[in-house]
């Protein structure tokens, strides 16, 4: 019975052979989209995953009642060891690190790298493999270090290196030999080596070795920039840890400090999914639901074409039926047919996957596993897939053929299935909708992504390109840079050159508190700070309000220059007001002078308001990371490269690893722009599944009335006529699903928006153009399907009933 | 076997009902070769659909070979078509993406029968009626006469007590139609095959042992 179910399965997939491709593309389409959406979220819900002991494994963040005063992503320098020192019961273990760049060569290659000074539990702590060296000791003298396996490969061409050396710059200009103790194996992606974008480190060199660096004592109390992990004891919360962190705290900080700190332990496998508000479940979410729906598109499709095809099917039903073909018998057979298609599609789906792995990878911006790589119960997946997808597409048109009246049918009285109208234009309906959100969707994000990048930065980003260079964080260290500054600035392709230690990428040194001379010190508000050299507003193009900026003769001990927003919050009436004015900071005995005022220019991301800003000149607070030149428009190509031969002219041993100020906004915005791509990928999908929605109804319903076409066509229907006929069937789809989805879209995308303190005005064009463009596309693809019948002689359709 | 006891037919028609057939009464008994004829909109179609069980009476008792069947269950109903009951359609109905030979297979598919007893039978009925060398063509590669012929012998695969035949030989020529016949006529003298058949045509009927007309609905005496 069953090999019969099959058999005629297979052999009505061939018959109706349009449909079956049009269906089974479609299906293919939605299977491989949600495959890809499901390996990627499974990918995020492994990170963490895979340390030893995960489910103990805790990241201690802090909350600042005033965010400016710290990052939520650090903790006090000692407080992780405290905690393991004094409350062993609770906690096992602990690991800390700060994060710092560094140019390390070896021999003629050098790079700057992101290196991690830890505890030297890292190791054992994780269960992170070496491949060569020993975990227990490879991190406990100072000038060792612990390398990841493509960079021994980078510098040493082999894997095989401990014993070797490698040398790390300090900050001060220095340079020492690093002994390499061990090699790390790939690791998967984590929250301890790879926290943010900003910390993907591959070099791990002993917490001893701050001193080196100029890196504060992570076990001083005042160091509030230290990442710290612990790992609990079995059976211990993070609830248990309260009590003991917010004595720490008070035992060993001042008022300000425990007033306004609050530490939240929070568990790595959930951290990785929660941070920046939540930022990775939100894309999985929403990616999800993206993947389901263009999966429910595909299966209304089938639906609509397995209920309007009907007609051929009746009297086989009917005849089934007499021969004492039971009803359950019939609903079998129809779900074995949608599932034996389902079947294909994903069978198409699983050899679809390998091709489409590196494209959708490219396009979400992170790897996404293999086939192979997944855990073997996965297995189970595509065959769940068939038979949920088969079932939801099947049973609907199964009940609904199954019940046909035998006696009616093989009378042939019933030319086709009681199907309700109303039922299949809600399902068209529900597909139009999503695609008209989706697609509105899509122009709203890049409308706000056109404006991250073309609106009002407040500055110019063009032409503008940054690098990092070595490190002497000493007067005589800035005199040096400037002397290069210059050097670079004279160049012929370069118009302007600055020294600094923040560009515009949301990435700042501190945030000192300030307040205005003689109010409370307890007011101060934190401001965010900018070391920037006397070039810094040229090369960047920030329009100065009032005052001036800072010279490069020396004098402006003391002077510093704040942007406007800094004005307001200060509380100064105007501009003129505040130059010559004098703020402090506290517990700073120095009195600062307000020299001039910038207009306001966003340094940080467009998701949060302009902070208010501090410059302090380079010559005076002598940090700096970044020379940045502004380029004459020209021949780009050559002008870096005549920058590059100057740069190993003059900063020899070092690289010259630069981005464009486009490139670091792409990273700022890297979210964004993530969720654009998805956002266009499923716009093209939906739009796929629709179209063949469409195109099969379309098609079946010409089917069903050519003879009705024909009896027109004599009695005088012009072939406009008749194509409109099909056209307002779908027309009045088009414009009740515009009706839902523009409301949907409106409220959906406001909240996205809602994220951003800067941001589009909604106007009517993204709602138009889409649902012009579905109801335009639409109108060609039926225009096309009719105008065939529509042309063709009517005696030849009617001489054949 | 048959009995029909003032059966009534009829469709609401506004606030009137319009008869279809009215006061039927009958008796067929096992082994009987019935011709059931009359002009179009006689009723005759629809006298043989509620006696195949396609259709309920409004009215009356139809027993069954002794069971009332004026209602019944789906399960019921089609137990019966499944075991008791053969259908030959004038348009022959066969399921055009089986073969001959699948076609002839399926209702023993829905009796249950094993494999090997299906093809056992399937192979004899091919015998029998001399088309085992178009046993794996589709419908659409017969001829009409062709197609008929294994209309019936699907009809008679699952050994049924009756067969009703609606008009069979409304589509064939008359050489076919005189083939069919005789088929008839030998299933029923042979295998004592009870066969109810609806037919126009006046020659056709007399292959019948018995000839029921109706008129307007009802039985002409």
């Amino acid at each position: 019975m069953i090999k019969n179910y099959f058999k005629t399965a297979w052999r009505n997939l061939l018959k109706y052979r349009f449909y079956s491709i049009v269906n089974i593309t479609g299906l293919f389409a939605g299977i491989t989209f949600t495959m890809l959406i499901g390996a990627y979220v499974w990918g995020e819900l492994q990170v963490n995953k895979k340390l030893q002991n995960a489910n103990n494994q805790y990241i201690l963040t802090s909350e600042w009642k005033d965010p400016d005063m710290g990052y939520d992503i650090a903790a006090l320098g000692p407080l992780a060891k405290r905690l393991k020192e004094d409350y062993p019961g609770l906690v096992k273990n602990y690991y800390r690190f700060d994060g710092i760049t560094s140019a390390v060569s070896k021999g003629d290659k050098y790079f700057r790298e992101n290196i991690q000074l830890g505890d030297s539990s890292l190791l054992n702590m994780y269960g992170f493999k070496l491949i060569f060296g020993d975990a227990k000791t490879a991190l406990k003298n100072p000038y060792s270090v612990v390398l990841s396996k493509d960079k021994a490969l980078k510098y040493f061409g082999k894997t095989d290196i401990v014993g070797e050396t490698i040398t790390i710059e300090s900050f001060m200009g220095g340079k020492k030999d690093f002994l390499v103790t061990g090699v790390l194996n790939d690791i998967a992606e984590n929250s301890v080596t790879q926290l943010n974008i900003a910390n993907i480190n591959s070099f791990f060199v002993p917490v001893s070795a701050f001193t080196y660096f100029g890196r504060n004592d992570l076990d001083n109390w005042r160091n509030n920039q230290v990442i710290s992990y612990v790992e609990l004891q079995d059976g211990v919360t993070a609830k248990n840890l309260e009590q003991p962190i917010k004595q720490l705290i008070v035992q060993n900080t001042d008022n300000v400090v425990h007033k306004n700190l609050t530490v939240h332990p929070i568990p790595l496998p959930d951290y990785y999914l929660q941070k920046n508000n939540d930022l990775v479940k939100r894309m999985l979410y929403t990616l999800s639901f993206i993947a389901l729906f263009i999966l429910l598109m595909a299966i209304v499709n089938f639906i609509n074409m397995a209920i309007s095809s009907s007609s051929a099917r009746v009297r086989e039903i009917g005849v089934r039926k007499v021969m004492g073909g039971e009803r359950k018998q019939i609903i079998w057979q129809f779900l074995i047919e949608s599932t034996v298609l389902v079947f294909i599609a994903t069978l198409l789906s699983l050899l679809g996957y390998p091709l489409l792995r590196p494209l959708f990878a490219e396009l979400i911006g992170k790897p996404i596993s293999a086939l192979y790589s997944f855990p073997f119960y996965f297995l189970l997946i595509p065959v769940a897939i068939i038979i949920i997808v088969g079932l939801l597409a099947g049973l609907y048109p199964a009940f609904i053929l199954s019940s046909i009246k035998s006696a009616d049918a093989v009378k042939g009285k019933l030319k086709s299935v009681k199907e309700s109208v109303l039922l299949r234009k809600s399902l068209v309906g529900f597909q139009f909708s999503i695609a008209i959100v989706v697609m509105i969707a899509a122009y709203i994000i890049s409308q706000q992504l056109d404006y991250f990048f073309n609106g009002q930065l407040g500055y110019n980003k063009e032409f503008v390109l940054s690098a990092q260079v070595p490190r002497d964080w000493t007067k005589a260290g800035v005199q040096k840079m400037e002397a290069v500054r210059n050097e670079f600035a004279a160049l012929p392709q370069i118009s302007s050159a600055t020294l600094s230690y923040e560009i515009p990428n949301g990435n700042n040194g501190g945030n000192p508190p300030v307040y205005k001379m003689g109010q409370d010190s307890a007011k101060a508000t934190p401001m965010q700070l900018l070391i920037t050299d006397q070039n810094y507003l040229t090369t960047y193009q920030i329009p100065l309000k009032a005052g001036e900026f800072f010279s490069d003769t020396g004098n402006d001990s003391g002077k510093i220059v704040v942007n406007e927003k800094a004005i307001e919050v200060l509380g100064f009436k105007n501009t003129a007001e505040a130059i010559g004015q004098q703020i402090r900071v506290p517990g700073d005995p120095t009195i600062f002078t307000i020299k001039g005022i910038t207009n306001n220019f966003h340094f940080n991301s467009m998701q949060k308001a302009i902070a208010p800003a501090l410059f302090f000149n380079v010559q005076f607070a002598p940090n700096y990371r970044y020379l940045s030149f502004k380029i004459k428009p020209g021949n780009i190509a050559a002008n870096i490269e005549g920058i590059q031969k100057k740069w190993s002219l003059l900063l020899p041993g070092s690289s010259f690893e630069y981005t464009f100020m486009d490139d670091t906004l792409r990273n700022l915005y890297a979210s964004e722009i993530q969720l654009k791509k998805a956002a266009f990928t499923a716009t093209i999908l939906s739009l796929i599944i629709v179209l063949l929605g469409v195109l099969g109804l379309i098609s079946l319903s010409i089917h069903k009335r050519v003879k009705e076409i024909s009896i027109r066509k004599v009695l005088g229907a012009s072939v406009p006529n008749i194509t409109l006929l099909f056209i307002k069937e779908f027309m009045l789809v088009v414009i009740i699903a515009a009706a839902i989805a523009c409301p949907l879209a409106y409220y959906l995308m406001s909240g996205w928006l809602n994220n951003y303190a800067y941001r589009i005005t909604l106007t009517a064009q993204p709602f138009l153009w889409p649902v012009s463009l579905l109801a335009l596309v639409t109108l060609l693809l039926i225009a096309m399907q009719t105008l065939k019948v529509a042309l063709a002689n009517p005696i030849n359709n009617l001489k054949s009933e | 076997m048959i009995q029909l006891k003032k059966v009534y037919k009829y469709y609401n028609a506004g606030s009137k009902k319009t008869y279809v057939i009215s006061d039927i009464s009958l008796d067929i008994a096992e082994g009987e070769f019935v011709s059931i004829m009359g002009p179009s909109g006689s009723g005759k179609s629809t006298l043989l659909h509620i006696l195949g069980l396609l259709e309920e009476p409004n009215d009356g008792e139809y027993l069954f070979l002794g069971d009332n069947v004026s209602r019944l269950t789906e399960k019921k109903r089609t137990e019966l078509h499944r075991n008791q009951i053969g259908f030959v359609f004038q348009a022959y109905h066969l399921i055009d993406e089986l073969t001959v030979c699948e076609n002839i297979e399926t209702p023993l598919l829905y009796q249950g029968l094993s494999l090997s007893n299906r093809k056992s039978r399937v192979a004899e009925l091919l015998d029998k009626f001399n088309i085992v060398g178009r046993k794996d063509l589709f419908p659409a590669q017969l001829s009409g006469g062709q197609q008929q012929l294994v209309g019936i012998a699907r009809a008679i695969a699952g050994n049924p007590k009756v067969i009703f035949a609606d008009e069979p030989t409304g589509n064939l020529h008359s050489d076919q139609a005189t083939e069919i016949m005789e088929l008839f006529k030998k299933l029923n003298e042979q295998e004592k095959v009870t066969i109810v058949q609806v037919t126009h045509s006046e020659h056709n009927a007399t292959y019948g042992k018995r000839i029921i007309r109706l008129k307007d609905g009802l039985i002409v005496r």
